[in-house]
């Protein structure tokens, strides 16, 4: 029997066959977002804000991490501080009085600063009994360098006014006293004696407790006020490449007699465990973001469903044409696909523009991780394609000779 | 070139419904014939399964010596794209595309490539007379123009035969004489094979060969030498 019908593939490939070219898949899958812009937008608008939050999310928390790395890097994270822990009994302990010596003589270490700190109120005037709950902190002066400390005015605490009855204020130690001048000569009373202030320092973000501090000189209050010359604290700038090695050993440089009662920290710690802290709600800022985009996938599948009962006729036509069934589920998965890439390009847009508001009004560089964006429309396209797959299933699924009855 | 040969098409249900009922028929290259009834005769049914839209319940249809009850859905998908063509009632034109895209789309299942397509559609619109319209979308036309486009859409992919279900039915008289004569024509000037659906005296009367459906069943056939312009 002659079977102009039944030719292989492989000997004749237009006669004798249905087939879609794969741009005209393409085509008709896309042809029908077009007869609708306003359902098409907005169905696209589910996923595009599922999309968005994630982006922005991920852009934000990734811009603000960025700028706190970058200020690390700045403030260096090459700072060790040493101070005295507890002996084994649970009494405070001291350093020994050469600790800082000690330190500055190990080859890693740039630089070292001592400071004491000191138990005494400080008040506006002499007979105020109301404390501001302020530390005193008494330096010889070389923690501006080691810390990095800057000046908002006046002057730091030297060599030679240690000697002095002199006050520099941390800057909410300065806010708390009302003294944002160093006109008029305002004067501090710290435990009962009254100090001239001569400087107000910048805030330091690695340092929040010296901001809360009021600064003396340490000669001062070692022979003036009865001072232990002990320091409670010893900054040790290391050289950077070296920060991995030099802390081990502090310890035990610092009181070789009894290295379990010297403690190691590294101030910088504190800003990268707030940094990871930020992770845990930027995972559940993602969950939201990721509910958001499913409810987008259903809305989507919604549509599709109320599309293929619409276009029944067109189905129908298509099957007289010899489309095959596997031509007209594609046609209907891409265009779910299409409209949630759609969707997803936008959300894109929107996530960044997002970031860049928040950033710049947090004065951050804007860091948006580029695998972040690529997976935003990726995830759009599966979900797109898993919410198209029941309608297209749907709709190849139709009885060509029921589809083509005129219905209205 | 097409024949049914013992087809039953039948529903289930209590009891059963024999939507076709033992039809025979057979129709050569080159004929235009009219296949007429009242409304619930069975001759939509028919037209679907000579389509291949619908299987027959029992009998054979052969198209071109090729039995199709031995063809897979792809090979009747196939069958479709290549062979038949289709005229509907309602037009059935996707009203978002321009003209000669609607009648490209009568050749987008065979793999013809773009370029391709436009330049047949372009010819097929010309052959039906709407030639200067092939930007215009379906929504500007009258139904008239609507028919002759789903026309040129069945004729473009150059079909073995032309499906006609009621294509007059949504017209009024004049513009269904217009789609008539441009049937007739094309079945004499270019030998196309067509077969009409209607249930209109008045049309069947203007074809040469006319087959009465009634309950499912040929209840008779007519022919007449020539027609009457």
């Amino acid at each position: 029997m002659n079977r102009p019908f039944s030719r292989s593939r492989s000997t004749d490939d237009s006669p004798g066959r249905s087939r879609l070219r794969t741009a005209d898949r393409f085509r008709t899958g896309l042809g029908g977002l077009g007869s609708r812009p306003a359902r098409t937008l907005l169905t696209a608008l589910g996923i595009a804000i599922g999309i968005a939050s994630m982006v922005a999310v991920v852009g934000i928390s990734s811009s603000s991490k960025a700028d706190l790395l970058a200020e690390l890097d700045e403030l260096g994270t090459n700072l060790l501080q040493v101070r005295p822990g507890q002996s084994i009994f649970g009494d405070e302990s001291l350093l020994p009085i050469d600790a800082q010596s000690m330190l500055a003589a190990v080859a890693t270490v740039d630089s070292t600063a001592g400071v004491t700190s000191i138990r005494a109120d400080v008040t506006r005037n002499v007979h105020d009994d109301d404390p501001y709950g302020l530390g005193v902190i008494a330096t010889d002066g070389d923690i501006h360098s080691v810390l990095q400390l800057e000046l908002e005015q006046g002057r730091a605490i030297d060599r030679r006014t240690q000697e002095l009855p002199v006050a520099v204020l941390g800057s909410v130690a300065a806010e708390r006293l009302a003294i944002d001048t160093l006109d008029g000569g305002p004067t501090v009373a710290i435990a009962g004696r009254s100090f001239q202030v001569i400087g107000i320092l910048r805030s330091h973000p690695l340092h929040p407790d010296l901001d809360r501090s009021v600064f003396v000189g340490h000669r001062f209050a070692e022979v003036q006020m009865g001072m232990k010359p002990n320091h409670t604290s010893v900054y040790v700038r290391a050289r950077p490449d070296r920060i991995d090695v030099t802390r081990p050993i502090l310890a035990r440089t610092a009181n070789p007699a009894a290295p379990n009662e010297v403690q190691v920290s590294r101030p910088s710690d504190a800003l990268e465990a707030q940094a990871k802290v930020d992770q845990n709600l930027q995972n559940l800022l993602l969950a939201l973001g990721g509910v958001a985009l499913l409810v987008g996938g259903v809305g989507i599948a919604n549509i599709m469903v109320i599309s293929v009962i619409e276009r029944r006729s067109e189905i129908g036509l298509r099957r007289a044409l010899g489309a095959r069934k596997g031509h007209i589920r594609s046609q209907f998965v891409i265009e779910a696909s299409a409209l949630a890439a759609l969707g997803g390009t936008i959300g894109v847009g929107f996530g960044i523009a997002a970031t860049y508001v928040y950033a710049s009004s947090q004065n951050w560089t804007v860091d948006i991780p580029a695998p972040a964006l690529a997976a935003g429309i990726g995830a759009a396209l599966v979900i797109g394609a898993v919410a198209g797959l029941y309608p297209a299933a749907k709709a190849a699924n139709l009885d060509p000779a029921d589809a083509v009855r005129p219905h209205s | 070139m097409i024949e049914l040969r013992d087809v039953v098409r039948s529903y289930p249900g209590e009891p059963p419904i024999h939507a076709l009922d033992g039809v025979s028929l057979r129709i050569d290259r080159g004929e235009l014939l009219a296949i007429i009834g009242p409304s619930g005769s069975g001759k939509s049914t028919l037209l679907n399964v000579m389509g291949t839209l619908d299987r027959p319940t029992d009998g054979s249809l052969l198209i071109d010596g090729v039995d199709t009850r031995s063809l897979s859905e792809r090979r009747l998908c196939a069958l479709r794209a290549n062979h038949l063509g289709f005229v509907f009632q309602s037009f059935h034109l996707i009203e978002s595309a321009r003209v000669i895209e609607n009648v490209a789309n009568g050749l987008i299942y065979q793999g013809v490539a773009r370029n391709e397509r436009l330049r047949r559609a372009a010819r097929a619109l010309e052959q039906v007379g709407l030639g200067d319209r092939t930007t215009t979308k379906p929504s500007k036309l009258s139904g008239g123009q609507r028919q002759r486009v789903a026309i040129a859409r069945a004729l473009v992919s150059e079909p073995s035969l032309i499906l006609a279900d009621e294509p007059t039915g949504n017209l009024d008289s004049g513009t269904s004489d217009e789609v008539l004569n441009l049937l007739t024509d094309l079945n004499r000037e270019h030998g196309a094979t067509i077969a009409i659906i209607t249930h209109d005296e008045d049309v069947a009367n203007r074809l040469p060969r006319r087959v009465q459906v009634l309950d499912g069943k040929i209840v008779g056939t007519t022919t007449t030498e020539q027609v009457a312009r």
